[in-house]
């Protein structure tokens, strides 16, 4: 009995500690050929709505507490994008911070109105401990994000 | 072997063996189960101060190397990112620091995982996916069995013919109130 479990217990180190070398997969396996510069999907966001891309980056931020987005810096200086991913389908720990990760989702436009940048501010402030003032608010945006569906960080 | 006696066996056996599992579900579920309130995966550190001066003309290496010498940072580089024309982003092994050129404010964001709780969280939450699935599947059928083998296990008027149905009943009950109370 005591050789079983000592069996059973290094298999189960083995299994944990065979990792891919090839970086950290998450979601679903990547697919895509080619890959789009971030830069282009801001410039021609249209062209993009709806469609399953490819992108590359470095992970700037990550979700604190659920690990359910992360910020990607993209090609161009100053401009990143949103990775947004169901939570626990896909869950990115903190330390993936400052990696480079090639990612596929699907490029979304979320249109907000005044009110609802204020509600999110507000939300974002209480969860982050910052400052928020509603007064920066003036009009509502379109925002555009990425809905994950995989990834592989190096 | 009598039927009951069989059962009794094999909840005992199985009882044992999602003991572990068991325990780690339940300080996981206290854990993520007050996720507004605090993180259950890492401790975050945050600090910010304020440099009398950084170098003017350097190139990024250069402030780079002078900030981490200025907050006393040894952690290794991974990477670094320009936020904004007058931001700087340093991401260092468990810190990332945001240098702002104009206020010459650093800010630090320390980063410790939580030792063995971020694990339970991991497992419970089935982060490692692929075999993984399988063994939470398993443990799931093992509480269902244990759960119904329960009651049964014993005759009389503490089994379920008894004591045991109104204890089981109040079981049932919890939930359903609740579920009645927050979606009729």
């Amino acid at each position: 009995m005591k050789r079983f479990v000592l069996f059973l217990l290094l298999s189960v180190v083995f299994v944990f500690n065979s990792h891919s070398q090839e970086g950290v997969k998450y979601g679903k396996k990547l697919v895509l050929k080619e890959k789009t510069p971030i830069s282009e999907l801001f410039k021609n966001p249209k062209k993009y709505v709806g469609k399953t891309v490819q992108v590359e980056g470095l992970i700037v931020k990550v979700c604190e507490k659920r690990g359910c987005w992360i910020d990607i810096a993209s090609d161009k200086e100053f401009e990143k994008i949103r990775l947004k991913v169901d939570d626990g389908v896909i869950v990115f720990p903190m330390e993936e911070k400052g990696k480079k990760i090639i990612a596929e989702g699907v490029f979304e436009a979320l249109v907000y109105t005044k009110e609802d940048l204020i509600e999110q501010g507000e939300h974002m402030a209480k969860e982050y401990g910052t400052k928020f003032d509603p007064k920066t608010i003036t009009k509502g945006k379109t925002e555009y994000r990425l809905k994950g569906l995989g990834a592989v960080v190096n | 072997m009598h039927w009951r006696k069989l059962l009794r066996v094999l909840h005992r056996d199985i009882g044992y063996i999602a003991a572990g599992l068991t325990i780690i579900y339940a300080i996981s579920g206290i854990a993520v189960n007050h996720i507004q309130d605090w993180n259950p995966n890492y401790k975050i550190e945050k600090s910010t101060i304020i440099l009398d001066s950084l170098p003017k003309n350097a190139t990024k290496d250069e402030t780079v190397v002078y900030v981490l010498n200025a907050i006393n940072e040894k952690g290794e580089v991974k990477n670094t990112y320009r936020s904004s024309p007058n931001e700087l982003e340093i991401f260092v092994e468990g810190n990332t620091i945001l240098v702002n050129y104009i206020t010459k404010e650093v800010k630090q964001e320390k980063v410790n995982s939580r030792l063995f709780l971020k694990e339970t969280n991991d497992l419970h939450l089935n982060k490692p996916k692929g075999l993984w699935t399988y063994i939470a599947d398993i443990f799931a059928v093992a509480l269902l069995f244990l759960a119904i083998s329960g009651l049964f296990m014993i005759k009389g008027k503490n089994g379920i013919k008894g004591r045991g149905w109104w204890l089981t009943l109040i079981g049932f009950g919890i939930p359903l109130l609740f579920w009645l109370y927050y979606y009729l």
